[in-house]
């Protein structure tokens, strides 16, 4: 429990330090890159292109989700899905990859992977002003439910940050965690209702089974503020329940984590 | 007169592991799996502040290992090391990003110590100006050569100005101008009472610098004491080892080594 209130008062009283570093990690990623960040969103674009044409244009032969034309429907999901993958990936080798930066032992190791995950934000952002913009034409345009967006981008971002807090740990221990994490990452794609619709079309006893996934109350959440007109978060109160605790056992178990290893990081290496 | 660095019984244990399993099995099963080897063991010593203190030793007897454990980047298995004040490292390249440029690695350095962007601003020109890359400084740092490195390296941690300065090795790159230069900088914070720790196989520069010298062999203190008496046993005892057979040498080596791992069996 102790561990649980060092990290998060770390991650909390370095907020301006983390969002610093976050803008610099953004600022050189793309640097050797003629046209830079607009990679960020140029790649994304081109899979959302590559998703529709296979699965909306060939698989689903064109047809509606649920009266939604297929790429309004995907893509208030799978933007998130841009965020949480490499949020993922990124976050869990930021302590391998960045510890030998610190020179000094008392700086506050748990937010490299916080200010990694962040500086995935930028890009998402960017895609989530896109997709606004083309909802307004797509005949979903700003409503009240539009303000449960920061709600599940906060909750997004705390999903994944508590996720690589423990990746990031096990991974520096234990290098093969990453080629684990960096493959089966990939998995959750399928598994979450982003490519394909899951409901009225699974059986219903494997509804809950998929919703175990965190993602999931994600991507809906997001369809629900564009396109629903219900607060997600609240008609579905009880999925908003099991989502935090998730969080909090995630988090806790990956503070634990960091606290008992983090002196001990530059000797794994 | 406080001491700005107490060392109290310092060891540092390696493990040394033959497969990967060992390795595994280490970490996860109680008992214990692979080879030790103490870097340090039972380490102490006091400075005061002002002092320049020379570490010297052949390859091997744990002077980087301490470097590293006073400025803290790596954590010591046993004992404690209190500093007072901040400690800053320098050696060739350390926590240079390669992929970056010098410039972005002096903001990303300022920023990691907790620098604001506007501060970082104004010591940025001083930072350039004092490693002397000039032009140089918006290349990638993997393109610089080593003794552009650790000009920049030094450049940078004098100028956030440390309490406590660890040199480790890093002006025997440099030519010697540059040297100088540093030379003079260490003076400078001489008279201002900082702590220095100085690593280096150049004699003549510890015989001109350093007050201290603490002598390690095989990870223990062999000697410690005025600068002047040390250098000179130091001295001597190089002499009589350079003039040993390879054989001799080898031997002696692992007479070392085998002290280094049976440490264990002594202390518990």
């Amino acid at each position: 429990m102790n561990a649980v209130l060092t990290v998060a008062k770390e991650l909390w009283t370095s907020i301006p330090l983390i969002n610093r570093l976050a803008v610099y990690e953004t600022k050189i990623k793309n640097k050797s890159n003629y046209l830079g960040s607009f990679w960020e969103i140029i790649s994304p674009l081109l899979f959302i292109a590559i998703y529709w044409f296979a699965f909306g244009y060939g698989i689903r032969q064109r047809s509606d989700v649920d009266g939604i034309p297929f790429l309004t429907w995907m893509l208030a999901g799978i933007i998130l899905w841009f965020f949480i993958q490499p949020g993922v990936t990124n976050g869990s080798k930021a302590i391998f990859s960045k510890i030998k930066m610190i020179s000094k032992m008392n700086f506050p190791t748990s937010i490299i992977p916080a200010y990694v995950v962040i500086s995935r934000l930028f890009p998402h952002l960017a895609l989530l002003a896109i997709t606004i913009v083309y909802m307004q034409f797509a005949g979903h345009p700003i409503s009240i439910y539009y303000l449960q967006i920061p709600y599940f981008l906060v909750a997004a971002i705390m999903l994944v940050i508590s996720v690589v807090m423990i990746t990031s740990t096990l991974t520096v221990i234990v290098r093969d965690f990453q080629v684990f994490i960096q493959s089966s990452i990939r998995v959750f794609l399928y598994l979450t209702p982003i490519l394909w619709p899951m409901d009225n079309r699974l059986p219903d006893w494997l509804i809950p089974v998929m919703k175990i996934n965190p993602m999931y109350y994600l991507v809906e959440g997001y369809r629900a503020s564009f396109f629903y007109g219900e607060w997600y978060f609240i008609t579905n109160a009880s999925y908003t329940l099991y989502f935090w605790a998730l969080v909090f056992v995630l988090f806790s178990i990956g503070a634990v984590l960091h606290v008992r290893f983090r002196r001990h990081f530059v000797d794994f290496l | 007169m406080k001491k700005s660095v107490v060392v109290k019984n310092v060891s540092k244990k390696y493990k040394l592991y033959d497969t990967h399993a060992e390795r595994l099995k280490d970490l996860l099963l109680p008992k214990s799996y692979g080879e030790e080897f103490y870097a340090l063991h039972n380490v102490s010593f006091k400075a005061d502040k002002g002092d320049i203190i020379g570490l010297v030793g052949v390859n091997g007897s744990g002077k980087s290992t301490l470097s590293n454990i006073i400025a803290g980047t790596i954590p010591p298995t046993k004992g404690s090391v209190k500093t007072n004040g901040e400690a800053a490292m320098i050696s060739v390249s350390t926590g240079l990003n390669g992929k970056l440029s010098g410039r972005e690695n002096i903001e990303l350095k300022c920023l990691m110590l907790g620098f604001s962007k506007r501060q970082i601003r104004q010591m940025e020109p001083d930072i350039i100006e004092f490693s002397e890359l000039e032009q140089f400084i918006d290349q990638p740092v993997k393109s610089y050569s080593s003794g552009m490195k650790s000009r920049l390296g030094f450049a940078i941690s004098i100028t956030v100005n440390p309490d406590i300065f660890i040199v480790d090795e890093a002006l025997s790159v440099g030519d010697k101008a540059f040297a100088q230069k540093c030379l003079d900088k260490m003076h400078e914070f001489e008279q201002r009472g900082k702590t220095m720790f100085f690593v280096s196989h150049s004699l003549t520069q510890m015989k001109e610098f350093c007050n201290k010298v603490i002598w390690l062999e095989f990870g223990e203190i062999r000697a410690e004491g005025e600068a002047s008496e040390i250098l000179k046993q130091y001295e001597a005892f190089l002499k009589e080892y350079n003039a040993f057979t390879p054989k001799e040498k080898k031997a002696f080596r692992n007479q070392g080594f085998e002290k280094q791992s049976a440490v264990r069996a002594v202390t518990e």
